[in-house]
């Protein structure tokens, strides 16, 4: 896909987002429009599976570490045709395939349990090491949030792959500056990421995420990397982007609509620019 | 080494009377690994500590070694099994227990993954103190749904289920004997060790004995001791703590008015002490219980020897235990 049609594409996952958090008229909407483009470089673009096929074991894996943003991946994976759309009107309910928080057994196409935040680059570790005693060329994506950043395993996870040269690990950091608590920053001051990762040996671009000719330049460069590191993409993002009301409308991590709001949201959602 | 330092590898366990074998679980495991090229092995610095580092010397590409990173190991063993080999993780009991929960049941048991945990110094095997006491690792692993936990009794039993649980598929915590003298009992018995299983290994009339881990061999000898003093005592190794042989264990308290004695090396509270309690209850079975297990605290450092008979675990105890019950 190229990159008008990417930003295309971006549009759709957005529309996706809102529509699956309509379902409960709440949820984690701004974030997940934030991560809506560089998801749309991975899945659209960048990664290599079957859909149709989601074991496939020539498959890049992308494990999902902040699994509340579930949401964003699942509206990226839908329009590649891993599940129905209209399992995206069963977000979050009783019986739903999507759940709030992402798991293999619920979701063709997800490989992990992201729940308890700081799993996702550990595992990754030990995918990655099972994929070069297999001699697999496949590249294993590990999506997690800059507030993740403060978990104790993401570390450890960071400096084996750094000392083991995993250099089919690609990492991506969703810099969206929210977390729980607050404002990522003021919560706990996970920076400087760029100068942390280069010190555990990875191979470290830092990018706006919300650019995608920046994402498919970075995630290109990555993964196609000869170099013998692993490979962290650190995305400052906006959440909110695509709805621009919500933007600056930051400092809710998980936030609630009435119906006025979700009128707004819907008339307001754009064409993802560059 | 030419500085006349040489590197010691402790053997945790104390003297023993019984013939021994060094590192059965290193060594089954390249037994295995020679016929499976799946095998990988992991630790986390303890490889010397956990007999693993016979089977890193013999296949260095297929082991990991990850640091002083035990959060990591578990993930690192799930991910790995996720791409279809069979990792054998092993580090600490207490690191596993304490340290790992949520990477054990997030990583590993709730895809029902393939991992083998394999911990080290379980129960009171170390006179370090708490730090290195995995009293609670029964009743800490025993929640997790899907895993399967595995106490064995001596050397001949750590080589066949180190076997078994390879051929096993599904996530395994197994309790590790380890050192170059780890006590041969079990060949006196007509046993072979089958997951899920049960087995008496002798019968008596006057109390049974139901037993898991090193406390089966201490039982063992107790049995024969009491024997000079007239008492019949039968013994029931269980070596699989979870899920547990319901229908043996039943069919054992339910032959006669014996009096029953749980042994474990574990804490008294959320082991097979409690385990048998809790069956015989759900089963409206009476019958008179004692359980032989660690005190519900923090033991105490000092020589392995002395805590065993102070919390007693040790044969001498096990025996005087059994005769002031049966009063």
């Amino acid at each position: 896909m190229n990159k008008e049609e990417l930003i295309d594409k971006a549009y759709e996952v957005r529309k996706n987002v809102l529509r699956m958090a309509h379902v409960d008229k709440r949820g984690f909407i701004s974030q997940s429009l934030g991560a809506a483009d560089f998801l749309t470089v991975l899945y659209s673009h960048a990664m290599r599976f079957h859909a149709d096929d989601p074991k496939w074991e020539g498959r890049d894996r992308f494990l999902l570490s902040a699994g509340h943003n579930a949401i964003a991946v699942y509206a990226a994976m839908a329009e590649e045709g891993f599940f129905p759309k209209d399992w995206l009107d069963t977000y979050g309910l009783d019986n739903s395939r999507l759940p709030m928080s992402c798991m293999p057994a619920y979701t063709p196409g997800i490989e992990i349990s992201g729940g308890s935040i700081g799993l996702g680059l550990p595992i990754a570790v030990g995918m990655a090491m099972g994929l070069k005693l297999k001699n697999s060329d496949a590249k294993v994506y590990v999506m997690m949030g800059d507030g993740e950043m403060a978990e104790g395993p993401t570390w450890e996870a960071a400096m084996s792959a750094g000392a083991y040269q995993l250099d089919n690990i690609i990492g991506i950091v969703d810099i969206n500056g929210i977390q729980a608590d607050g404002l990522t920053n003021a919560v706990m001051d996970t920076e400087p990421l760029h100068e942390k990762f280069s010190a555990f040996k990875f191979d470290v671009q830092r990018i706006n995420g919300n650019s995608i000719t920046q994402v498919m330049e970075a995630v290109d460069k990555a993964r196609n990397s000869t170099e013998k590191k692993p490979h962290m993409i650190l995305c400052d993002t906006v959440p909110g982007t695509g709805v621009p009301f919500l933007i600056g409308n930051q400092k809710s991590h998980f936030i609630s609509l009435d119906a006025e709001g979700w009128e707004r949201a819907f008339s307001e959602l754009e064409r993802g620019k560059d | 080494m030419s500085n006349g330092i040489k590197s010691v590898i402790s053997d945790s366990n104390v003297a023993t009377n019984h013939p021994t074998m060094a590192e059965p679980f290193g060594n089954a495991l390249i037994e295995l690994a020679k016929e499976n090229d799946k095998i990988i092995g992991l630790s986390a610095d303890l490889a010397k500590y956990t007999d693993i580092h016979v089977f890193r010397d013999a296949f260095p590409q297929r082991f990991y070694n990850v640091g002083m990173s035990e959060q990591l190991l578990m993930c690192a063993a799930g991910g790995l099994a996720k791409e279809g080999f069979i990792p054998f993780a092993t580090t600490y009991a207490t690191f596993i227990a304490r340290r790992c929960y949520d990477f054990i049941s997030q990583a590993i048991c709730e895809h029902n993954t393939n991992v083998k945990i394999i911990g080290g110094l379980p129960g009171l095997q170390s006179g370090y103190g708490p730090s290195h006491q995995a009293t609670d690792d029964l009743a800490i692993l025993g929640s997790m749904p899907n895993l399967t936990i595995i106490d064995p009794c001596d050397a001949l039993e750590m080589q066949q289920a180190t076997k078994a649980v390879a051929a096993f598929n599904g996530p395994v915590y197994m309790r590790l004997l380890r050192g170059n003298r780890v006590p041969v009992v079990l060949d006196k018995y007509d046993y072979q060790f089958e997951i899920g299983k049960a087995k008496l290994l002798r019968d008596g009339a006057d109390v049974l004995m139901i037993s898991c881990g090193e406390m089966t061999m201490r039982c063992l000898d107790a049995a024969e001791a009491l024997e000079k003093d007239n008492i019949h005592a039968a013994v029931l190794h269980v070596p699989t703590v979870k899920p547990l042989d319901r229908e043996t264990i039943l069919a054992e308290v339910k032959k006669s008015g014996r009096l029953v004695v749980t042994a474990e090396n574990h804490s008294i509270v959320g082991g097979l002490g409690s385990l048998v309690a809790n069956l015989l209850v759900d089963e409206q079975v009476s019958a008179v219980l004692k359980k032989i297990a660690l005190p519900d605290r923090y033991l105490a450092a000092g020589t392995l020897e002395t805590l065993q008979d102070t919390y007693g675990v040790s044969t001498k105890a096990v025996i005087s235990q059994v005769k002031s019950y049966l009063n």
